[in-house]
């Protein structure tokens, strides 16, 4: 980390106030009061903050939670669903670098596929979640229908699938959706890491006559192993803060929803629905899948470590 | 040393992005909250009468659906105080109104609230004390059911609705002639005076062609003889069973059209016509026809593309989502008494305790509920939604309704009103009844047996709610 | 080369394309759907446009002005990046570049604050806007975007990156003050990754529902989230899906240009770090 460097300029490290002290403010203000007050509200039994008394109740907002079997549910809800998402996502990714970074196909127009690509996370989630919906109404919705006039063509049946409606499709419905929405970002990253591989690598290959398969199995997977690596870990932690999507695809009286509610719809159940809201019980959620996402976070960053 | 850097920076872009995936929380989709909605639409952007100074009279309503804006306005013309109206996505208003009230926003004057709503807004004294000006006074002018709902648990007025919403099943007179040889409203409702008369009736229309829904859960609002929780205890009572069993046997036997409530093709329903995709198809495997010749399988299921839906079940309000969307179907519909006395949804309005305007808030609440001129009006312009002043609702109750062939809804609709039994209502509904439909689904689509279910239910109630009893 | 390499080729750019055709798809049948009534789209599947394109604007401009939500939004999501792209660089500069003490903890905070899930302080959060009287105003919506911890790290990383000390050393022998050489030499050359975090920033403000949903009390001040999540709650709109769709498709064309011009900023930047190699 330019150590040596850093030592020439101390005397210009005062100055590092300056330059951090605007967002210093902002984010005190802003971002850690309010995150300390939930934490406050963790160890009380406040129903909604601010009404009625409120009670300080040490653990036992966090003790409930960790006996909630549809806490520790909803966390593998949304494990599952980010698994398949992320192998699905990263799988086209890859798939798609290799056919880009192929010497020997050469294959023209990168830059607008990966425009192309990318559009889908352009899109806000409630607009998503309305089209996806839409489209996927399970009688009446687009793609059934063109499925059904494909199963027509042939003269067959198709006995419609209630795409969001039932447990066993929902999640990986979801999933794939997710994945339409991120796979141009994979693809853009590990892109960038095949770019910072050295060309030399690749036509040293070529010119010992290496196979399409040797030169990735030997060259081009083990560098982009460390970038895949961390991709798949870091979107782990956006991942475990799933909530948009599946809240928004989900009907609640649905026999889909119990597989799909996420630990963050969980959390949202508890801390904003009416019937339901029971702010220090919310607030210990937050701070539990605050705490899983930490314990992740540190062993990715060990991992990261080691490799290096 | 240069990879690690290159590996960092992605790694960073990474966690922002997907940071920035997750972080915040979007709307949830309306399709549940249908209630209270469907009245006239009106520019929602000149109501705003921000125009005027602070210090004048003026009131800001913050309210659910497009109701109140109307309601607004007329009171502006005829008092003069400025009045703004806000309306609030229904999933998001009690966040929205809870966040503003208790950090002691003085505006809004006058705020509302859904039945299921109202308990907690009651504890939380977002309401203030209607009785302090004199509501009592008026306790017998209004439907008795509305004006119980609006008192808190120690039988103080918080909040008055201008509605009665009682439940009732719409269904189309032509198809009940063909079918069922006719379409009196008595004789109909007798199809449907328990669920297992529902049933014979589901099975009835399917044989004709038709479908006796548009979803299978039509018959919620009637579900139920008691509340979901009394003392404390959890309580499942016998007509909630018998409405779970009706919900999965209209599903797996094929009886409904299988469009959601509130659903774009639910609503096309009402018009006429609808697409089907019908999983019944596969029926005709056993039977002569050749199901992969697709010429002669096109042939045979001829005319099985498309169904007609013969009933909703709605409240009242029902009458405005209808006048909407009825279509070329105006005239052929009816109205008749369901298996139980229910009722849906409801604006109730009350003033915040944190108004300093609260003499002209009450004016409005006054104004929107115990006038009989504001309700001769709110008939008139919402063509056929039925209000809570037990006076006008017997001066119209001779008015003919064209929508359902001259039906004379009024006198029906405060008939139903006066069999609703208030005390079912409780602040759970909303979650209970949500989990409740899980088990059904669960039930119906053949995930779950009926036993587990019912215990994965007990065991959702339990853990979301530690203070209510669970006897299984 | 042989036939054989060149139906390979085919087929797989064939294959990228009709990858290519999914992405676009929905937004071909949100600008078709947009011109349909509601009953053809639920009966029918097309690509061919239809003539109710008036009724449905008709339907959303009855119960809002799109257009008032639009200016609403830009003048939201403009000044909330802005802010995000200079004080983010600014900080990242000043954590990767100076060693002071505190340093190593704020960004330790910075990291810890990427993993609380966004909906934790929200309750906190309004309480504060409510003590500083900035309900119903832009200030909440614009002021924190100050502190961007996720941008903060990107850049932070990024200048590690791509900024050679002896760069800023050379303007200090020179006589250059800290910020001027911030602003002549190290701004311009983290500019890829500050538009890259920009462009990302814009969007998530202009997609931004939950904050502005609760901040905001007056319909004339909604933004464009939060007009649309009104109009959906209106049952008299949902039975007319097309006017969702128009909806949605004006909520989304300002994107569409925004990123159609900066696209090339997001992939060069990404990939900045890789070029330097």
């Amino acid at each position: 980390m330019g150590k040596k460097s850093k030592n020439n300029i101390k005397k210009y490290n005062q100055a590092g106030y300056l330059f951090v002290f605007p967002f210093l403010v902002v984010f005190l203000v802003f971002s850690v009061y309010p995150v300390l007050r939930t934490l406050y509200l963790s160890f009380t039994n406040a129903k909604i903050a601010g009404v009625g008394k409120m009670d300080w109740v040490w653990f036992e907002n966090y003790v409930r939670v960790i006996k909630d079997k549809f806490f520790w549910r909803s966390l593998w809800n949304t494990i599952r669903i980010w698994v398949v998402n992320i192998v699905l996502q990263l799988g086209l990714a890859f798939l798609l670098t290799i056919v880009f970074s192929d010497i020997k196909y050469k294959m023209k127009g990168l830059g607008i596929f990966r425009v192309i690509y990318y559009l889908p996370n352009l899109i806000a989630a409630t607009s998503i979640a309305f089209l996806f919906k839409t489209l996927l109404d399970w009688r009446y919705g687009t793609f059934n229908q063109i499925i059904n006039s494909i199963y027509h063509f042939f003269g067959a049946n198709y006995n419609p699938i209630d795409w969001l409606g039932t447990a066993t499709y929902a999640g990986p419905t979801i999933a794939i959706i997710q994945t339409w929405v991120w796979f141009g970002n994979s693809f853009i990253m590990l892109m960038a890491g095949v770019q910072g591989i050295s060309t030399d690598y690749f036509e040293a290959a070529a010119i010992d006559g290496a196979g399409r398969w040797t030169v990735f199995g030997k060259i081009t997977l083990p560098l982009l192993k460390p970038i895949l690596l961390y991709v798949a870990i870091t979107s782990l932690i956006g991942g475990l803060q799933m909530f948009d999507l599946p809240f928004l695809m989900a009907d609640k009286a649905s026999a889909a929803y119990p597989s799909v509610q996420t630990a963050v719809m969980y959390l949202y159940k508890f801390g904003f629905e009416t019937g339901t809201t029971q702010t220090g019980y919310a607030s210990a959620i937050a701070y539990i899948i605050f705490i899983i996402i930490l314990s992740v976070s540190i062993v990715q960053f060990k991992v990261f470590n080691k490799e290096d | 040393m240069k990879r690690k850097k290159l590996l960092t920076v992605l790694l960073a872009g990474a966690l922002t992005l997907s940071c920035m995936a997750c972080g915040g929380s979007e709307g949830t989709t309306s399709n549940t909250d249908g209630a209270t909605d469907g009245t006239a639409t009106e520019a929602a952007d000149d109501t705003a009468a921000d125009s005027t100074s602070e210090t004048g009279d003026k009131l800001v309503i913050w309210t659910l659906s497009n109701d109140l804006i109307d309601f607004g306005k007329r009171f502006e013309e005829q008092t003069g105080t400025p009045v703004e109206t806000i309306v609030i996505e229904p999933a998001n208003y009690p966040t929205k109104v809870q966040t503003a009230l208790l950090a002691g926003e003085k505006e809004p004057d006058i705020i509302v609230g859904e039945p299921k709503m109202l308990e907690d807004f009651y504890d939380a004294g977002f309401f203030a004390d209607l009785n302090e000006f004199g509501a009592q006074d008026y306790a017998d002018q209004i439907v008795d059911y509305v004006w119980e709902v609006g008192q808190d648990a120690d039988g103080i007025q918080r909040a008055i609705s201008y509605q009665i919403t009682p439940a009732g099943i719409y269904y189309r007179r032509d198809i009940a002639k063909e079918v069922f040889g006719t379409d009196d409203p008595e004789e109909i409702g007798k199809l449907f005076a328990d669920y297992p008369t529902i049933l014979n009736t589901a099975q009835e229309l399917k044989a004709a062609g038709y479908r006796i829904f548009s979803s299978d859960a039509e018959m919620n609002v009637f579900s139920g003889d008691s509340a979901w929780v009394v003392d404390g205890v959890l309580n499942v009572d016998q007509s909630r069973i018998d409405y779970m069993d009706l919900c999965v046997q209209l599903y797996q036997g094929d009886l409904t059209a299988y469009a959601n409530q509130w659903s774009t093709p639910w609503y096309q329903a009402m018009a006429g016509e609808v697409p089907i995709l019908t999983a019944d198809i596969q029926n005709y495997a056993d039977d002569s026809v050749n199901v992969w010749d697709a010429e002669q399988f096109a042939e045979a299921t001829q005319g099985m593309d498309t169904t007609e839906v013969f009933a909703f079940g709605l409240p009242s309000w029902g009458v405005l989502t209808l006048r909407d969307n009825v279509k070329d179907t105006s005239g052929l519909w009816g109205v008749c008494a369901g298996p139980a006395y229910g009722f849906d949804g409801g604006t109730y309005i009350g003033i915040s305790s944190n108004s300093e305007r609260k003499d002209t808030a009450w004016e409005f609440v006054k104004f929107c509920t115990l006038n009989e001129e504001t309700a001769d009006w709110w008939i008139e312009y919402s063509q056929g939604d039925s209000v809570s002043l037990k006076s006008a609702l017997e001066k119209h109750k001779d008015d003919a309704n064209e929508v359902y062939g001259g039906q004379k809804l009024y006198e029906f609709w405060l008939g139903q009103a006066e069999g609703i039994d208030t005390s079912k209502v409780t602040r759970y509904d909303q979650a209970i009844g949500d989990a409740w439909g899980n088990a059904i689904s669960a039930i119906k689509t053949g995930e779950k047996t009926k036993d587990d279910a019912i215990a994965e239910f007990y065991d959702v109630i339990e853990s979301t709610y530690p203070d209510i009893t669970v006897n299984r | 080369m042989g036939t054989g390499f060149k139906i390979k080729k085919a087929i797989l750019y064939i294959l990228l394309i009709l990858l290519g055709a999914v992405c676009l798809l929905p937004f071909l049948l949100m600008l078709v759907n947009a011109t349909r009534s509601g009953v053809e789209i639920v009966n029918s599947f097309t690509l061919i446009p239809s003539t109710h394109l008036k009724e449905n604007w008709d339907t959303v401009f009855k119960f809002f002005n799109l257009f008032q939500g639009m200016w609403n939004s830009i003048k939201v999501a403009v000044p909330a990046t802005l802010l995000t792209a200079y004080f983010s660089a600014l900080t990242a500069y000043g954590l990767a570049m100076y060693e002071f003490k505190g340093n190593k903890f704020i960004f330790t905070m910075i990291l810890v604050f990427m993993m609380i899930p966004g909906q934790l302080g929200l309750i906190g959060f309004y309480n504060l806007c409510t003590r500083l009287h900035l309900v119903n105003s832009y200030i909440p919506l614009i002021i924190p975007a100050i502190a961007a911890p996720g941008t903060v790290f990107f850049l932070r990383q990024y200048v590690l990156s791509v900024l050679p000390p002896s760069l800023v050393e050379a303007a200090r022998i020179d006589g250059a003050s800290e910020l001027y050489s911030f602003h002549r030499i190290v701004l311009p050359i983290m500019s890829p990754g500050i538009a890259t975090m920009a462009i990302m920033a814009f969007i998530g403000n202009w997609n931004n529902y939950l904050l502005p949903m609760i901040i905001l009390n007056k319909n004339e001040k909604f933004t464009l989230p939060v007009m649309m999540a009104t109009l959906k709650a209106s049952t008299d709109i949902q039975s007319n899906q097309g006017a969702i769709y128009l909806a949605v498709a004006i909520s989304v064309i300002p994107i569409l240009l925004v990123f159609c011009f900066c696209s090339k900023y997001i992939i060069s930047s990404i990939s900045a770090g890789s070029v330097k190699e």
